[in-house]
């Protein structure tokens, strides 16, 4: 049915989609995933920059749009952890517009989403982690925050300490998962029939990836809801 | 030991939690959807946690994934 350099290609998909080192600097090996990584952030962080500047009483323009994100993030951390939940918006929303711009980075021709790679995934998984236990410290002191360990007793504490150790590692993967099963579904369509057939699954992709966002911010806020209730 | 016994085994280790978690999350958002035709007022709040559980039901699929690609790496 298929030729045979297509089976080949077929079993080289994958190296389509893993990271390839790029440069060494010292003992460092800088990997195409960062320099994605990097591309992206200079294109966020200057957008950004010459968007916010000059706000008017009168929305208009692309500061309407602005504001409709704004009070998306915003409405979502009402809902998880009512108003008080607005201080940690700078956490939140910044996670989820950095790996929406992430997700959607696929469209760009010849780059490679950084979140197909693990390494990115585990790099926010372990970040969001880390904040949450900072907030709940910061929040509760460091008595409260021991203590919650041993509850309901302290029979439970491996327990408890096994649960706050899965979230990163859960949240990497579910990232990591969603985004590599669609790119790697999507290229080995386009190596069996190259014309119409992926269209609709990356049109998929484009509702995968806002999901994906979504997702990982709803967790995140849960889980500080969870970290910093009283 | 034999190759194409090895592919079946990965093979294996991906379907299974597949079909697994396609039942769970057909009958979560059916019943989810139930919910929301029955009270429209509140489908936000059922379609957020809707996501939510479709979400914790997925990751296991997903470790599934990663387990079955470090073991086709293995091959």
């Amino acid at each position: 049915m298929f030729g045979a350099e297509k089976i080949q290609e077929l079993a080289n998909v994958i190296s389509h989609l893993t990271r390839q080192p790029m440069f060494q600097i010292g003992p460092v090996v800088v990997t195409s995933t960062v320099v994605n990584t990097w591309i992206i952030m200079l294109v966020l962080f200057i957008a950004v920059f010459f968007l916010t500047r000059r706000f008017q009483k009168q929305p208009r323009g692309v500061q309407t749009f602005l504001e409709i994100a704004l009070e998306f993030i915003n409405s979502l951390i009402d809902d998880g952890m009512g108003r008080t939940g607005r201080v940690y918006l700078p956490l939140v929303g910044s996670l989820f517009i950095m790996i929406l711009v992430f997700n959607l980075s696929w469209f760009i021709p010849g780059m490679v989403p950084p979140t197909t790679d693990i390494m990115t995934t585990a790099a926010l998984g372990v970040t969001s982690i880390i904040m949450i236990q900072a907030a709940a410290i910061q929040k509760k002191g460091i008595r409260e925050y021991l203590h919650h360990f041993c509850t309901p007793m302290p029979l439970l504490l491996p327990m408890n300490i096994v649960e706050e150790l899965v979230k990163p590692f859960s949240l990497a993967i579910r990232l990591f998962g969603n985004m590599f099963g669609e790119k790697l579904i999507t290229n080995i369509l386009f190596i069996l029939v190259p014309v119409l057939v992926p269209t609709p699954v990356m049109l998929l992709g484009v509702l995968m990836g806002a999901i994906q966002a979504y997702i990982f911010s709803m967790l995140m806020i849960t889980y500080l809801a969870e970290a910093t209730h009283d | 030991m034999d190759q194409g016994v090895a592919f079946i085994a990965v093979a294996i280790t991906i379907v299974v939690p597949a079909i697994a978690s396609a039942i769970a999350q057909g009958w979560t958002a059916s019943t989810a959807m139930q919910g929301m035709a029955r009270q429209p007022e509140a489908a936000s709040n059922i379609r957020s946690s809707l996501l939510l559980s479709l979400a914790m039901i997925e990751a296991l699929t997903l470790f599934a994934l990663v387990i079955a690609l470090l073991l086709w790496s293995k091959l």
